[in-house]
């Protein structure tokens, strides 16, 4: 991959502790097998991935090993914390890159520090800045890993990118304090909520325009497609719901009320199971729905970390991970048991989560 | 680009009625005037986006009026000649409970932004009037959380001649009687323009804590007597609108160097950072110059209830937008961190309060004013929701409503 020029001449300091190690042993341990099945060329250990916690008042990110629990790097975004802060994350799909949305603390204010930040997790170096503009607060990556799409909160736009020129692809018009988003796996949709409209707005990528904006819960964080590309899940924050997207005709098949109380934020899509994992970043709890009945099967509370705000699961459905906001820390879910299993200390104000498959070195 | 299944009447219309402000007003109402019709706009900027993404028409108007019958004509005219779904406004009780009967007789949905007055939410309360402005009750109930936990023991009060002041007060004593123990009365004095008398007996008092159930512009008189007399306890005062606007602040920091600076309660906090305040915030403050008032955050909130009401209950008739705000999935996000309601019994919202600190240096307006204190506490897991916002105002058990 060819990596555009940084636009911002502003490198992140890294401190590495062992990152070189980490890298070497992930070649030992390359599972091809893997990287083939979610359609990438890399190869990783099939029970090793690397977890990604932003945090976003130390404006860096915990990066931790999944087989010892443990951070095994930090990366600074800019070395300013409390000027910049990065929020919603994404992997490209052989692990090499994570796409960072970092912004400042103005929201009405454009600004350079307003970027998708492009990481090498072989180096821990940014290498790219893309310009997005207007409070880029998630990015969602395709899953051939060509483009990136941020929900832009200060301006209530949506955009997609090129990777590899930073080339805008194209930018439109969603609710007002735009949030989560995701494409689906096929690749056709982009679909982006708006926290104060109470929207998704499901964009065409094929033809690159809007073609509906969708009501759904109250105050909608993020946007989360299952697996097989056929239902949407939209958390909605004051409505204490989850809101259930059929993306046939992008119409609300079924809205999973957690109880006014439960403040669901992010969500991850269990890979072997019929499940969806909700933060209460509230309630300091974790809840499970089935996916097959939408009904709430179990509500994790004991030894979770305070104000989960983000979530991942492993690809091979393992572990659960939390991006503890209030407590700086990550929780550690054993999927199976649904037992909190361990914390690790991360940065100030952890956000969000996610999981990428650890990319060969070469 | 049509929100599937959703007929709506095509313009939507809302009508916002602010003071009619001049040269001649006094600053205290101009700040409020300012407030609502800043809110105004700004809502209207934003649900126009809203409606175009949905692919209808949506429109706030706007008309200045003060007084009882001004309003009221006002609201009738925007009714007849804009087809205004919803009114919006009225800034003391007499527009206020004026409106309240007119919207009763008319059957249109009005949204008290401006009046805490309780007699609104019991007596002269209609189906039809739906208060975004916190009640009297709420506010005291809030008064009284903060300053009992904070160690004041004696509170001295002094009280306008009017009902509103009288209802405070006895309010006050049932809240420290029945749900916040541990302080009592040292003392009461009647206030009718006598500013002396005020002083003498508050000087003769045995307290520490004197609450100001008067008028804003009597209590920046009083707190500027107070504090010439060197009276050395904290001195507060009821939180009309008016008194929580930044202009208030300053007037009354200007007055009263020493006790023109202490805590105040307030329904909105332009420095609120949490829940997303930060983002609604940023845009006032960006669109205006000007910190969010907590009057123009409730004409916000009105519009915003208004017409999330409409699309999201299908129903753009004044009957329905009742209906869904009466209904179970009547829940609103007002930026306050959890999701809130009508009560069932009085149509008062159910919302928390901030308690804010007036900085003695500070010029700029926006950072006059540090934000230390929130209630009820909204994160309270294992609590039910509803009963954690209704520890503030009358629950049904006090109504003397009945619609």
């Amino acid at each position: 991959m060819n990596i555009a020029p940084v636009q911002h001449q502003r490198h992140a300091r890294t401190r590495t502790r062992g990152i070189g190690l980490v890298a070497r042993t992930v070649l030992l341990f390359a599972a091809l097998a893997f990287a083939l099945a979610l359609g990438t060329t890399a190869a990783q250990d099939d029970d090793r991935f690397f977890v990604y916690i932003s945090n976003e008042y130390s404006a860096d990110i915990s990066v931790i090993d999944s087989s010892t629990d443990t951070v095994v790097a930090t990366i600074d975004i800019t070395g300013r914390p409390g000027e910049v802060r990065p929020r919603g994350m994404a992997v490209s799909p052989d692990g090499r890159y994570i796409y960072v949305s970092v912004s400042d603390f103005m929201p009405t204010v454009e600004t350079n520090e307003d970027t998708i930040t492009v990481i090498d997790v072989l180096t821990n170096e940014v290498v790219n800045r893309i310009a997005a503009g207007g409070n880029p607060e998630r990015v969602a990556a395709t899953p051939d890993g060509t483009e990136v799409w941020a929900a832009l909160e200060a301006i209530a736009q949506g955009g997609g990118w090129n990777v590899e020129t930073g080339e805008e692809i194209a930018t439109f018009r969603v609710g007002i304090e735009a949030e989560g988003v995701d494409v689906s796996p096929d690749g056709r949709w982009v679909y982006i909520s708006a926290e104060t409209t109470h929207t998704v707005t499901v964009f065409d990528r094929e033809n690159l325009e809007v073609v509906k904006h969708v009501l759904v819960g109250n105050r909608p964080r993020e946007v989360r497609f299952a697996h097989d590309g056929s239902v949407a899940y939209v958390s909605g924050e004051v409505g204490g719901n989850v809101t259930v997207i059929e993306t046939e005709d992008h119409t609300v098949i079924a809205t999973i009320d957690l109880g006014l109380d439960s403040r669901p934020v992010e969500m991850a899509v269990d890979p072997v199971r019929d499940r969806l994992y909700v933060v209460g970043g509230g309630t300091s709890a974790v809840y499970v729905i089935d996916t097959t009945t939408y009904e709430l099967i179990e509500t994790i509370r004991e030894g979770m970390g305070r104000r989960p705000w983000g979530i991942a699961i492993t690809p091979d459905g393992r572990k659960i991970y939390t991006a503890d906001g209030l407590s700086d820390s990550s929780t550690v879910i054993d999927a199976e048991t649904l037992t909190v299993i361990g914390q690790i200390q991360t940065g100030r104000g952890s956000h969000s989560a996610t999981v990428g498959v650890i990319p060969r070195e070469d | 680009m049509l929100l599937a299944g959703v007929a709506l009447a095509n313009p939507i219309v809302i009508g916002v009625i602010v003071p009619d402000a001049d040269e001649a007003t006094d600053e205290l109402t101009a700040a409020v005037a300012r407030a609502a019709e800043h809110g105004a706009a700004m809502a209207e900027e934003e649900h126009v986006f809203n409606a175009e993404l949905f692919g209808f028409d949506f429109a706030v108007v706007l008309e200045r009026a003060t007084g009882a019958d001004a309003v009221v004509a006002a609201a009738e005219r925007m009714v007849a000649e804009e087809d205004a779904l919803a009114i919006a406004g009225g800034v003391s009780f007499a527009e206020a409970s004026a409106l309240a009967a007119w919207s009763a007789e008319r059957g249109i949905p009005y949204f008290n932004t401006g009046s805490p007055d309780d007699r609104l939410r019991h007596g002269l309360c209609e189906a039809t009037s739906f208060h975004i402005e916190p009640s009297a009750a709420m506010y005291v109930d809030a008064l009284a959380g903060w300053y009992v936990r904070s160690g004041f023991r004696n509170w001295f009060f002094v009280i306008g001649d009017d009902q509103a002041s009288a209802d405070q007060y006895e309010r006050t004593l049932w809240s420290l009687r029945e749900r916040h123990f541990g302080a009592r009365e040292a003392g009461r004095v009647g206030f009718d323009g006598d500013v002396d008398a005020v002083v003498s007996a508050v000087q003769r008092a045995n307290t520490d804590l004197v609450l100001l159930y008067v008028r804003p512009d009597d209590q920046v008189r009083l707190l500027e007597a107070l504090d010439e007399a060197d009276v050395q306890v904290l001195v507060a005062g009821f939180p009309y609108p008016a008194a929580q606007t930044r202009t208030f602040f300053a007037a009354s920091r200007a007055a009263a160097p020493r006790l023109g600076v202490d805590q105040r309660a307030t329904a909105w906090e332009a420095t609120l950072d949490a829940y997303g305040a930060r983002e609604i915030n940023a845009r006032y403050l960006a669109m205006f110059d000007e910190p969010m008032e907590s009057t123009a955050w409730a004409t916000y909130m009105a519009v915003k209830v208004v017409f999330e009401a409409a699309t999201l209950g299908g129903d753009a008739s004044p009957e329905g937008v009742m209906a869904y705000i009466a209904g179970p999935q009547g829940v609103f996000d007002i930026w306050k961190g959890i999701g809130v309601s009508f009560r069932s019994w009085d149509h008062q919202l159910r919302q928390s309060l901030y308690l804010i600190d007036i900085s003695a240096e500070r010029e700029d307006p926006f950072s006059m004013v540090s934000l230390v204190g929130e209630l009820p506490a909204i994160y309270m897991p294992g609590t039910d929701p509803v009963e954690r916002l209704d520890q503030l105002g009358d629950l049904r058990d006090r109504t003397r409503c009945a619609f």
